[in-house]
């Protein structure tokens, strides 16, 4: 692939093997990915999938074994181990546990990466409060990391992380230890920063909320190598692998409504004349009242059981279960008008009693 | 007082000159046993499969020196190591000759305890600061002895004790000392008199260093 200004992180037919029991595992499968300059990138999988590996090897915290790794036009392996410190440098990171220094200050932990710089006492002071202001903690400059809950740590590690001025900040399930809430708020923060200071983000997680939250892009791993990617919205909307599909709809409920309604013995006995179905609606339509205006138009009944609406990406999302009860023809029309609309339409089948 | 101890009134001399025998011996062997101890340790952390200098050869070789040095026992030492210390300080008895066996009976002890004390500190921090660019050295010194400093201390106050209780073996190659003075002549001489006054002394020798650690241990320890 040709050099392209825009790319900022380019990985090429990454393998990485650890020996287990005498064997080689591969951790990593021979995975390419491309992430471009101020985008927010997010990798999701199950634990052991390798996503924590194939981040670490962006920056050789993890050398491949097979496989070269570009940051911004410089190949890392090539680099002797000062100038790939120096790369380092460029490469901020955020890990699960925070990892902050517990004998130093919050301050002092943001000041750590400014110790190898050639800067003054007060430049160090200046800059550091100045981070600390940005991750809205400047009042507790003072205080050491064992006084601080879990978000604020995280902050702290993400003002550390910035010291540097990176181009690209990884983020190791940052928010996997933190509540929901909590969670909401540091994604909000990272959002910003890739808005405000143009900061490109990779993240690894395995919540796809995290993904829906904030990601442009997403590459979903398993067993080392990655199954899909694309834009969020796409691959939110219309998952091609059923590992895509399980996150998908364990995210917005949708997989447990499926299987609590298809379970109910009262559903097994629909006539001729009803449809259980899942409608699936992607951006506008979602905003039009294509049901309403359908139930008009062919004198259908629509018994909603339930619904959701998500945003992805900034996009709506709604998912939709409901019995439609009318003439076949009319539904069978009602249904093409709705596959035309771009709604995604799957009947469901609910188990016979006994099953 | 003479009542209580009159041996020990009667060499008054030879007893206070083996309390500062035993305070030199001990005070010398900690600081050259400390260095050399403290840099076997790191050298150990660092080496170790995983480490951030990651060098199974050095980290073989070094770990079977320290568990070779730490399987002899002590009073063995003293006369199997008497040729080096010849060379070095160019006698085998005496004060000044014990500082050698002294020296190689303690620091693989302190290394061990240094290695022990410096895997305590979080894999994730050093990670955290490979991360950043921080280069080995930097990491050695504002991470592991910084963040390990605590249990650093606590780990030297307990060689400084086994320390002390080696000196008194030391007697065995005519150090002199606290040790020397309760055993051929207490001991030998049944004057129990300078042996329970010489263990006494130790024994508030012990309980300075390990109160005095344990303030400093807890000084450091702001956070």
């Amino acid at each position: 692939m040709s050099e392209d200004s825009k790319q900022l992180i380019s990985l090429r037919n990454i393998s990485v093997d650890f020996k287990r029991d005498g064997k080689d595992i591969a951790a990593v499968d021979d995975v390419s990915l491309d992430v471009n300059k101020g985008d927010i990138y997010g990798i999701i999988g199950y634990s052991g999938a390798g996503k924590s590996t194939l981040v670490r090897v962006m920056n050789l915290l993890q050398r491949p074994s097979k496989g070269t790794v570009t940051i911004d036009n410089q190949e890392l392996q090539g680099l002797n181990p000062q100038e790939l410190r120096n790369a380092r440098k460029s490469i901020g990171m955020i890990f699960q546990h925070f990892n902050l220094m517990k004998t130093r200050t919050v301050q002092g932990n943001v000041e750590y990466p400014l110790l190898s710089q050639k800067l003054s006492k007060n430049e160090r002071e200046g800059k550091s409060l100045e981070l600390l202001k940005l991750v809205g903690l400047e009042e507790y400059a003072t205080s050491y990391p064992s006084q601080l809950s879990g978000g604020q740590k995280q902050r702290v590690a993400i003002a550390r992380a910035l010291a540097n001025n990176p181009k690209v900040l990884i983020s190791d399930e940052a928010t996997s230890a933190l509540d929901p809430k909590t969670t909401t708020s540091i994604l909000e923060l990272l959002k910003k920063l890739n808005v405000e200071l143009g900061l490109t983000i990779v993240l690894i997680t395995h919540e796809m909320q995290v993904i829906k939250g904030i990601c442009h892009n997403v590459a979903v791993m398993e067993e080392g190598q990655i199954i899909e990617r694309g834009k969020v919205a796409e691959v939110f909307t219309n998952p091609q692998e059923t590992l895509t599909n399980d996150f998908v709809e364990t995210s917005t409920n949708v997989k447990s409504a499926i299987e609590r309604i298809t379970a109910d013995p009262s559903l097994s006995t629909l006539g001729d004349n009803q449809r259980l179905i899942y409608l699936n609606f992607i951006g506008n339509a979602s905003k039009e009242g294509l049901i309403s205006e359908l139930s008009q138009k062919y004198q259908l009944n629509v018994n909603i059981l339930f619904a959701n609406i998500d945003q992805v990406d900034g996009e709506n999302v709604g998912y939709t279960i409901a019995i439609i009860t009318g003439e076949e023809a009319s539904i069978e029309r009602a249904i093409s008008d709705l596959q035309t609309a771009g709604v995604r339409t799957r009947l469901l089948q609910a188990k016979q009693k006994g099953e | 007082m003479a009542a209580l101890i009159p041996n020990v009134i009667a060499m008054k001399e030879q007893f206070i000159s083996a309390i500062f025998e035993t305070i030199y011996m001990t005070l010398f062997s900690a600081v050259i046993a400390g260095v050399l101890g403290l840099a076997v340790g790191i050298l150990l952390v660092v080496t170790q499969p995983g480490g951030i200098l990651e060098d199974r050869v050095s980290y073989s070789i070094l770990d079977k020196i320290v568990n070779l040095l730490r399987s002899i026992p002590f009073i063995i030492l003293l006369a199997v190591i008497s040729p080096l210390t010849n060379f070095l300080v160019g006698t085998t008895v005496g004060t000044t000759a014990s500082l050698v066996p002294l020296i190689f009976g303690i620091f693989p002890f302190y290394a061990r305890q240094i290695q022990n004390a410096l895997l305590d500190v979080d894999r994730g921090v050093v990670e955290a600061a490979e991360s950043m660019g921080s280069s080995p050295a930097e990491i050695i010194w504002r991470i592991y002895l910084r963040e390990g400093l605590s249990d650093i201390i606590r780990v030297s106050i307990v060689t400084i004790i086994s320390l002390i209780g080696l000196t008194t073996m030391a007697g065995a190659i005519g150090s002199g000392g606290l040790g020397d003075v309760a055993i051929s002549i207490g001991y030998a001489r049944f004057e129990n008199d300078i042996t329970i006054t010489a263990t006494i002394v130790i024994l508030i020798m012990v309980f300075i260093v390990q109160t005095f650690g344990d303030w400093l241990a807890r000084r450091v320890e702001r956070y």
